[in-house]
């Protein structure tokens, strides 16, 4: 389902500002509204508010302005809440001392309690201007992640980008035991038929189960590593301006090491959708 | 019986597959009769290939129209397993009888409730045939109910794919007909003359009342038959289809021999083929089952692989062999492989001569492209082709693009010589156990001799004052472009003695015969002899201090390493470790000298076995399906019981598991023969001694007993094999 509403959380600080130049485009691609929120410990007369968020009139030409008081993470959550098929755009962090692609409390508390998908976005690219050409979709051939493949393919159908899937062997490590996951072939008696083949099994059933536009096509890369490192170096090579990561939404220790990586090092803003198959465990 | 329970769309493909039924001239994959969006449904017809438009495609099999399709709807709703609710849903694969059940309850989002069973058969003793059958019982509602069955030639695409599908599109090649005899279509094979037609006999049941007459429509590649009814609650509604399928290569004029089969088929009735076909299939059982005592899920595995290797077969037609992926999948296009000689043919040996001997006169049949391969490459004598299809010609593509963006070259067309004697060593194995000295005189003996022929014009002596063969791929693929290859030498030598002894049996026995083949293939004086000379001569690798077969020449110099610091089940060794450093390794993608201890197990020492067993286990990888069931049948005729029960479960595992997605292009045939081998020659340990064939058991702890048939020189036999002294062999 496709966004209708971008919701952009504003604290007045510059860092903060980096959403914004995603956020646009986003809405311009998805014909959404976008609204930015500031949420402070009161609220503020209209005429000086968008002066404290570091913004001027131009600026918002066509957006929503809305203020709320309280804590910060709950409102934004709660207004995000009561919108129609809202989309969150927000800054990792706006404090100048932590080191890049650190997860502020906001931020991550935000992130863990979305109803909705939240694009982060680095402070450190200001306010350059960001358009969607390459979507990068990390894949690990589970059932439950080809849930990113509908707002992949949604973004990429608005937009003209192209979305090229990526599926990491991690050498070492077990494969998912999630019914219907399908991972790069143990075995591969002749390459020649076993990768073409694989390839569109692989794409086939992730698209019949993730239900993207019939009208996107899919790119599929493999690569093998460590996945977090592995996703991060191919967004560089391949140039991405948006990560679609499909999280099933447990953050605490241990748990989401691969995003937590990607969210450290993407050279590029990150979508993260919530991912949770029917019956499965959170 | 093999059970899917349930519905999951992700694991679809695979169900397709391993429920499939076919019988040697053609085969269904088991998909959804309504369809479903991730249906991949097919009909694949032996020996029928398609060719891509532009320049150096491969033909490819025929993925042809799915003949089992249906259209239900009740009350104006389409009952589909995506809409509504699967009250009950499953699919029950009966192996022994050779029938799909599948058995269904279905809720509609109106809430009309259905329950529809339906039986499919590739009938066994016709080959021709295909009978559909079919119930649907309204449980809580009567309303008009539309039944449409169809069959047409729009390929099933995969949406959202790239690369695109492995699939030939068929284009029409006659018009569908629908006068006054069964409704029938016939197409074409893109690329070639090739045609298939299909004509359908159907009826539904009970034929009493308004509206049992279908109502046909014919349109280009397309016809379908429709009943429109109005549909009592609680009674049951029975639709039986028996749809005929005839090729351009087995009928001058297919559309018209399909009408006529199926206008034969309708007045004979269904339960004649029924009959027919579950007696077809209990004779196969009784010369092929393979009854374990002691181990179900063991069981369960060796039934599965013997289902799919009897309905792979087709006895009548010399013309075809069997693809990697049988009649199951379209992925490797059809193409036939060594696969067939050393990992299935000996099933059929020695469960079905007559299909064994089918096999092995398709390599006769292509002897002259095989011919024309070692000519091209400047050779002589037979290179069999590593990839065939119809002619024998290679068919292997030059290149592949990896997901990882690498393009990767294929030389295994070029390099990958040792099927050459792969072959001669399924026309031995054939002759050895059957006796069937009109195959040698007719068509064995010419392949011994050219692919001998081949081998001498293959090697090149060495300055060692032995013969060596350089650039090849041997088994173990990881390791390209190597020099003297263990395997590729040492059946290499085996095909050149065999050839020498065949020379002079038949020169013996039938000089008649041999002065004919003599002049026929050019036979110099003293040539054969000169084979005896190379192969005491040929460089081996062996060396007598260790035991060890050196598997190339440098792979002992290779890197280590510990293959226990990788989880394979992430990826092949080759994508793990990258490529080029698997190349510099010593890790092996499959049983290489461990295949050879195997083929030719009476020409080693049980110190030699031993030695090069415990050498290169370790050291592969399993990248390869066919690695686990060869591993497990020496280990067990070692008495490695334990080591052998493990490769064996993973060779029943290849299909079976059901986390692989591994089948979703058809099922692993020389993984399914390499588990039949496992059992009879490795746990079982046939071997053929001065008296006939002897069982040696090794068993895994748990296993009580094995009991098998077999076909030995024109008797049948049964062998039975315990845990403990008592053998027993029965004539």
């Amino acid at each position: 389902m496709k966004p209708e509403t971008i919701i952009v959380p504003l604290d007045g600080t510059e860092q903060a500002l980096a959403a914004l130049p995603v956020a646009r485009p986003l809405a311009d691609a998805l014909g959404a509204t976008l609204h930015v929120v500031h949420v402070g410990e009161r609220a503020l007369p209209s005429r000086t508010l968008l002066g404290e968020l570091g913004l001027d009139a131009e600026d918002v030409k066509g957006f929503v302005i809305d203020q709320r008081t309280g804590r910060a993470a709950e409102e934004i959550l709660g207004y995000a809440a009561r919108q129609r098929r809202p989309l969150l755009v927000i800054c990792t962090h706006t404090d100048t001392e932590k080191p890049r692609g650190t997860l502020g409390g906001v931020a991550e508390h935000v992130l863990v309690h979305a109803p909705c998908g939240v694009v982060l976005v680095e402070p450190e690219r200001g306010r350059r201007p960001w358009s969607l050409r390459r979507i990068l979709l990390p894949h690990d051939g589970t059932p439950t992640t080809a849930a990113a493949m509908d707002p992949a393919g949604d973004l990429a159908e608005l937009t003209g980008a192209e979305v090229l899937v990526l599926h990491v062997a991690a050498p070492g490590a077990p494969p998912p035991v999630e019914p219907g996951t399908l991972t790069a072939p143990r075995y591969l008696d002749q390459p020649q038929h076993e990768w073409p083949a694989w390839a569109a099994e692989f794409l086939g059933r992730m698209c019949a189960l993730g239900h993207p536009p019939s009208e996107v096509r899919f790119g599929l890369v493999m690569a093998t590593g460590e996945p977090g490192e592995e996703i991060v170096r191919v967004a560089r090579e391949y140039e991405s301006d948006l990560i679609v990561l499909a999280w099933h939404g447990v953050w605490e220790a241990r748990h989401a090491l691969t995003m937590k990586e990607v969210i450290r090092a993407a050279p590029c803003p990150e979508l993260v959708v919530r991912a949770r198959r029917e019956g499965a465990p959170g | 019986m093999l059970v899917e329970e349930g519905f999951d769309l992700a694991r679809e493909h695979e169900v397709e597959s391993l429920l499939a039924i076919s019988n040697g001239y053609l085969g269904v994959r088991a998909s959804l009769a309504e369809g479903s969006e991730f249906s991949a449904p097919a009909t694949f017809v032996a020996g029928i290939f398609g060719v891509h438009p532009g320049e150096g495609s491969a033909p490819e099999l025929v993925a042809g129209p799915d003949c089992t399709r249906l259209r239900l709807v009740a009350g104006g709703e389409e009952i589909r397993l995506e809409s509504g609710e699967a009250l009950e849903h499953r699919r029950v694969l009966d192996l022994r009888r050779g029938v799909l059940r599948r058995e269904w309850r279905h809720r509609t989002p109106a809430g009309r409730i259905t329950r529809i069973r339906e039986v499919r058969l590739a009938s066994l003793s016709d080959r021709h045939v295909i009978l559909q059958m079919v119930e649907l019982t309204p449980e809580n509602y009567g309303a008009q109910v539309l039944v449409e069955s169809r069959i047409e030639a729009a390929v099933p695409v995969p949406p959202l794919t790239t690369p695109p599908p492995d699939l030939v599109p068929l284009r029409l090649a006659a018009g569908p007909v629908a006068d006054a005899g069964p409704p029938r279509l016939a197409l074409r094979a893109q690329g070639t003359d090739a045609v298939i037609a299909f004509a359908v006999a159907s009826t539904l049941w009970p034929r009493a009342a308004e509206g049992r007459v279908p109502e046909v429509e014919a349109a280009p590649g397309r016809v379908a038959e429709r009943w429109e009814f109005a549909a009592e609650m609680g009674k049951t509604y029975r639709l039986v289809r028996m749809v005929a399928v005839h090729t351009s290569r087995d009928a001058d004029a297919p559309a018209g021999a399909a009408a006529a089969r199926a206008a034969r088929l309708a007045a004979a009735g269904a339960e004649r083929i029924v009959s027919a076909h579950v007696a077809a299939w209990n004779e196969r059982w009784r010369a092929a089952d393979v009854e374990i005592d002691g181990d179900d899920d063991a069981q369960r595995a060796l039934r599965f692989a013997c289902y799919h290797l009897i309905a792979a077969a087709d006895p009548r037609d010399e013309r075809v062999s069997i693809g990697a992926r049988l009649l199951t999948g379209g992925v490797y296009k059809g193409h036939v492989f060594w696969d067939v000689e050393i990992y299935m043919l000996p099933f059929y040996v020695f469960t079905h001569p007559p299909a064994a001997r089918a096999l092995l006169m398709y390599r006769w049949h292509t002897l002259p492209a095989a011919r024309e391969k070692a000519r091209a490459l400047g050779w002589r004598g037979a290179l069999y082709a590593w990839e065939s299809a119809a002619t024998g010609e290679e068919t292997t593509p030059p290149a592949v693009v990896a997901p990882d963006g690498e393009v990767v070259v294929i030389r295994n067309g070029e390099q990958e010589n040792h099927i050459s004697a792969d072959v001669a060593y399924g026309v031995w194995q054939y002759w050895h156990a059957t006796g069937d000295d009109g195959f040698l005189l007719d068509a064995g003996a010419e392949i011994l001799i050219e692919t001998a022929r081949f081998w001498v014009s293959r090697v090149e002596p060495g300055g060692d004052g032995r013969y060596h063969i350089r650039h090849v791929i041997g088994p173990d693929e990881y390791h390209e472009d190597v020099d003297d290859n263990a395997y590729t030498n040492v059946m290499a030598q085996w095909n050149l003695e065999r050839a020498l002894e065949v020379v002079r049996l038949v020169r013996e026995r039938w000089p008649e015969r041999w002065r004919e083949l003599e002049r026929r293939l050019g036979v110099e004086p003293g040539e054969p002899e000169s084979w005896g000379d190379i192969a005491a001569a040929m460089y081996t690798g062996f060396d007598p201090a260790t035991g060890l077969f050196e598997q190339f020449r440098g792979y002992h110099a290779l890197e280590e390493v510990d293959l226990a610091a990788y989880d394979l089940r992430s990826g092949p060794a080759d994508v793990l470790l990258g490529r080029e450093r698997t190349r510099r390794s010593k890790v092996l993608k499959q049983a290489d000298v461990v295949l050879l201890m195997y083929l030719l197990w009476d020409r080693f020492t049980p110190e030699v076995r031993q030695a090069n067993f415990r050498y290169y286990e370790p050291r592969c990888a399993h990248g390869s399906s066919l690695s686990p069931s060869i591993h497990a049948l020496v280990a067990a005729r070692l008495g490695e019981v334990e080591i052998a029960r493990h490769y064996f479960r993973q060779a029943a595992q290849i299909d079976l598991a059901n986390n692989m997605g591994n089948a979703a292009g058809g099922v692993h045939g020389a993984a399914l023969g390499g588990l039949w081998q496992a059992a009879v020659f490795g746990f079982a340990g046939l071997h053929f001694g001065q008296n006939g064939p002897e069982v040696g058991p090794h068993l895994p702890p748990g296993w009580r007993g094995l009991r098998f048939p077999i076909r030995w020189r024109g008797r049948s036999m049964e062998l039975r094999a315990s845990a403990g002294p008592q053998q027993e062999v029965e004539a």
